[in-house]
């Protein structure tokens, strides 16, 4: 019987990059279900939609590559792409937004950058800002609570653009947009002339909470720690609660920043990206502080509809710079010895 | 209760210890030959004092050690000694080493011992002095001898015990603690002796409540009152038994970068080494026997056995019955940080203390790393509070400058990492690589310091001849200059014979000034010149009779009258060329230089390094490492060793050749 020579250890928790991308992919689902609950059957379509997309051009840039495929391919990344990108396209997304959102994420964002580990930016990110970016008449194109789209028109407008009676019975702007573009009211006076305020708020906070439910579920299970979202989403608020105080008419309040838009999804599934984000703990609440700080401004001064694509892609930026200046100490280096000069 | 503290990361691997620690210490009966590797400790290589054939008595000194840090060796059972040779050694590279080998007579006849009851009545020197020459070394680990330990500089205030056992599967400790508590209470006694009398903690996992009771029972009848010994449970984490981080968990107090334990006025020894020190003192025996837990699934008598040390791992395996056809990982050691071994021959040594023969569901699928995810559990899981996954991107693009600066060096290669590491990279090994790497670099920039010193040397030595020279010249000058004018005011004048007597003082005394300096100079030559002045003219007469050659040619070629003049001095050349080649080899051979070995040796060492290169190319892409892994290690040591040789050569030209009145 040959025996074999093997380096330690021998043992393993048997925890698999794969298992932890299952477990992310699970806690997007209460919120996947309550933005599906409020804007309609859109999130769901482009869903399916985006991770067949995502595997296929996976698989064929892992051949291409040389690479293995399956290893890479069952290791789940490429669909936590994909379920990020189709929760943070707009519901009304047509089958070629999200192929672009999709193909510039897996290819450009992720392989050209070596795969895996190596890519510097959050890939779903990247593909969302360039649709930002490229197609902002799409990409704010945002689903009405009022009224949702059955099965069947969405998925005619998912594939023709077109719907009877006309998109415009269907859209509205988020509650974000209606906060920003005021046209000179106050925020209590856009609240009371657009009942579509309050509407949006609510559904908006439901999601938010179900993704924040999702989040503490990972945290839970230890898929993260909990320095890179709290950091967001503290320094959001601080920012968010301390110029409300100053002027109450002109900015949101904390708790409208945090429960609107993308802010929970963005804070347990995107800020807590290992990969592009920073490696320490601390650097991890650095990161979070910064993503949360470029989120006020963006929001509050920028002419985006969200603020998160960019305020990621900015820290991801950022993040070597802060990995060099958070090392930790290590085991041995954090004080001087008490007796050092006792030694002979 | 003491408090405790605790430390960063660690983790919680599934136990496994009932396998092994149900049953008595069982005594394994006495094997037929024994192996016992010269060099089980840290430090020296012993050196054997007895010679193949001779017949030795159970606990005789066989190899003495050599220097401070070293340890004593003695025949773990009566018999004759078969040989002293190369054998497998119990690491984890398979390398061989110097062994001594006893055939044993079955007699088992104990040489004469010196116990000693009462160690009190016993002066510190004598009792080191025992604990030494009983060869008693660090069971629990890396081996290092004891001796060195218990008899710090600094001043001593804990002394902390280690009972952990914090790795899965080996309960050997846990055994000892259980069967010899008192033992281990009076071996600690001795300890704190030795170091006056500082407070000692003894740390022990909650997983092993029969041991603290038995401690503490034994603790119960133990009367010092100049020292307490407390027992301190603490909980079950791993590594919560290495060394580093049971100092924290007890104290607090965390070991500075770079220094040992005593600077923080601690000293520790694993259990087993307290039992050895009290079977050393108490019963005058030599560390000649161990306990060693045998378990895994493949065990079928998983149980903790007394062995002779030097026995062959595969005469326990049979005795506890270990189905070789169910494993194909022996691992000794345990599963987190143990080594695997190939070889059933290979013996254990002082410090085994588990054969894990697991099957091959039991332990790790042998799995295809995935790509780093930079998710960080590694991060929270590293008891060095290291970045582990930085740490791997460093080793992986042979960044190992980098990899220091992210203080490599403070891993201790527990394996927590490579453990929760979900993309299954073997973390450890990229960190084996990686230090193996840097130490090679650090010996390779060594040798390149030592040869800027010889050569820096050499030219202060030309510069400080060539002022020798000059200044001699000039008293030359001056001297003669001295003389004139003494004769020329002795000779025309003879009017004022006091100023020419004066002036001929004057010029002998700067004579005899100059006399030692000429001596000086009429020094002989040092080896290192004539050395040069060899080659030199070696070389001149080369190249002279190579132009001359050509000349030759060309006169040949057209057919000039030369032709025959030149031819002579061609012949004349040749000879005087071979002669000086002669010389010079010949005083190369005096001074025990060697070019073509030289120049043999840096080949060797070109090649194995190009091949470690290679190989290590080929581990950071390869998707099965562990096959890599292998040649790697075999290329990494021959690289070593050539380097080494090469070095041993270089370094051993600068003595011969230093002038001899610098020696
Ligand atoms: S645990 Fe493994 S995958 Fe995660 S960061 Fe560490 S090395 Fe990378
Ligand atoms: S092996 Fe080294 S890097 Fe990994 S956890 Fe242990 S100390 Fe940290």
């Amino acid at each position: 019987m040959g025996l074999i020579n093997l380096s330690s250890p021998h043992h393993h928790s048997l925890s698999q990059t794969s298992r932890l991308m299952a477990l992310v992919l699970l806690a997007t689902l209460p919120g996947l279900a309550a933005q599906s609950y409020f804007y309609g059957y859109g999130t769901l379509i482009n869903l399916v939609w985006a991770s067949f997309l995502a595997l296929g051009f996976e698989a064929l840039i892992l051949y291409l590559r040389g690479r293995p495929i399956m290893p890479y391919l069952t290791d789940g990344s490429a669909l936590v792409t994909a379920f990020l990108l189709a929760l943070a396209l707009p519901p009304f997304s047509p089958w070629w937004l999200t192929l672009v959102a999709v193909s510039f994420s897996i290819i450009f964002a992720k392989h050209l950058y070596g795969g895996l580990g190596s890519n510097p930016f959050n890939p779903a990110m990247v593909g969302y800002a360039l649709c930002l970016i490229s197609f902002p008449v799409a990409m704010t194109q945002w689903a009405g609570t009022e009224m949702t789209m059955t099965f069947g028109q969405q998925w005619q407008w998912f594939w023709l653009e077109s719907v009877t009676g006309g998109i415009d019975a269907y859209t509205s702007a988020t509650a974000l947009d209606i906060m920003r573009h005021t046209k000179g009211l106050t925020l209590s006076e856009v609240a009371s002339s657009n009942p579509q305020l309050a509407l949006g708020l609510t559904a908006s906070m439901w999601v938010n909470i179900a993704y924040l439910l999702g989040g503490l579920v990972l945290l839970g299970f230890k898929v993260f720690t909990w320095h890179a979202p709290v950091a967001m989403l503290a320094s959001l608020g601080f920012c968010a609660g301390l110029f409300h105080m100053g002027e109450p008419d002109l900015y949101p309040s904390a708790s409208q920043h945090l429960l609107t838009g993308a802010t929970m999804l963005s804070a347990f599934f995107i800020v807590t990206d290992p990969v592009s984000g920073a490696t320490s703990r601390k650097g991890k609440l650095v990161f979070g502080i910064g993503v949360g700080i470029l989120v006020f401004i963006i929001r509050s001064y920028g002419s985006y509809p969200d603020a998160f694509a960019f305020a990621i892609l900015l820290m991801n930026l950022s993040a070597p710079l802060i990995d060099t200046y958070t090392k930790p100490k290590a085991y041995g280096h954090q004080s001087k010895a008490p007796r050092s000069q006792g030694r002979p | 209760m003491t408090k405790l503290w605790d430390f960063h990361g660690g983790v919680h691997p599934i136990q496994n210890k009932d396998q092994s620690n149900q049953l008595p210490i069982n005594t394994m009966p006495l094997p037929k030959q024994l192996i016992l590797p010269l060099s089980q400790h840290i430090g020296n290589q012993a050196k054997a004092i007895v010679a193949p054939g001779e017949y030795v008595l159970k606990g005789q000194l066989i190899a003495s050690a050599q220097g401070f840090i070293s340890a004593n060796i003695h025949a773990p059972s009566s018999g004759f000694i078969d040989a002293i040779e190369e054998r497998t050694l119990p690491h984890q590279s398979a390398l061989t080493g110097e062994c001594i080998v006893i055939n044993t007579d079955g007699k088992d006849q104990w040489t004469k011992l010196h116990p000693v009851s009462n160690p009190e009545t016993v002066s510190k020197q004598d009792l080191l002095h025992i604990i030494q020459a009983a060869g008693v070394t660090g069971m629990g680990g890396a081996g290092f001898p004891s001796v060195v330990k218990l008899q710090s500089k600094a001043k001593i205030d804990t002394l902390v015990i280690n009972g952990a056992e914090c790795e899965p599967y080996i309960t050997s400790d846990d055994r000892l603690m259980r069967e010899y508590a008192e033992q281990i209470i009076a071996g600690i006694s001795i300890a704190q002796l030795l170091l006056d009398q500082p407070r000692c903690l003894i740390g022990i996992e909650d997983n092993k409540p029969e041991a603290i009771i038995a401690l503490n029972e034994a603790l119960s009848s133990h009367t010092n009152d100049k020292a307490s010994i407390e027992v301190c449970v603490i909980p079950t984490k791993y590594p919560s038994g290495g060394e580093k981080q049971l100092l924290e968990i007890l104290t607090g107090l965390q070991v500075p970068h770079g220094g040992i334990p005593a600077d923080i006025g601690i000293v520790c020894q694993n259990v087993g080494t307290v039992k050895a020190i009290y079977d050393a003192v108490v019963l005058g025996q030599p560390l000649i026997t161990r306990i060693t837990t045998v378990t895994g699934k493949a065990a079928k008598n998983a149980g903790n056995y007394e062995v002779l040390i030097g026995t062959q791992t595969g005469d326990l395996l049979d005795f506890a019955q270990v189905d070789m056809s169910k494993t194909s990982r022996l691992v000794m050691g345990g599963p987190m940080m143990g080594f695997t071994i190939q070889d059933t021959q290979t013996p254990l040594i002082k410090s085994s203390n588990c054969l894990l023969a697991a099957e091959d569901l039991e332990l790790a699928p042998i799995a295809d790393h995935h790509s780093c995810i930079r998710c960080g559990l590694c991060e929270v899981a590293c008891p060095a509070q290291l970045l582990p996954q930085q740490l791997f991107w460093f080793a992986k693009a042979e960044e190992f400058e980098k990899a220091q600066d992210h203080n490599l060096s403070d891993c201790i290669e527990c394996g927590a990492c490579a453990w929760v590491c979900p993309s299954q990279i073997p973390l450890v090994q990229y960190y084996r690589f990686a230090k193996g790497r840097l130490k090679d670099l650090a010996s390779e920039a060594h040798i390149a310091e030592l040869s800027r010193v010889r050569f820096e040397n050499r030219e202060q030595r030309l510069i400080d001849e060539k002022l020798a020279k000059e200044e001699k010249r000039k008293n030359r000058a001056t001297a003669a200059a001295a003389a004139q004018a003494a004769k020329r005011a002795a000779n025309p004048s003879e009017q004022d014979p006091i100023a020419a007597a004066l002036a001929r003082v004057n010029a002998k005394k700067q004579e005899q000034e100059q006399e030692p300096k000429k001596q000086v100079d009429s020094a002989p030559k040092t080896h290192e010149q004539i050395y040069k002045e060899l080659k030199t003219a070696a070389a001149i007469t080369r190249t002279k009779l190579n132009k001359t050659n050509k000349a030759l040619a060309n006169a040949v070629a057209k057919d000039h009258e030369l032709a025959q003049g030149l031819q002579t001095t061609v012949d004349e050349l040749t000879i005087k060329a071979a002669d000086a080649q002669g010389k010079l080899q010949a005083y190369e051979a005096k001074l025990g230089l060697d070019p073509e070995k030289e120049k043999a040796l840096l080949t060797d060492v070109a090649k194995a390094n190009a091949l470690v290169r290679k190989l290590e190319k080929a581990l950071a892409t390869s998707l099965d490492p562990q096959g890599v892994e292998t040649q790697l290690v075999i290329a990494r040591v021959s690289q070593k060793t050539s380097a080494n040789a090469l070095a041993k050569h270089q370094t051993n030209l600068p003595s011969t050749l230093l002038p001899e009145q610098e020696q």
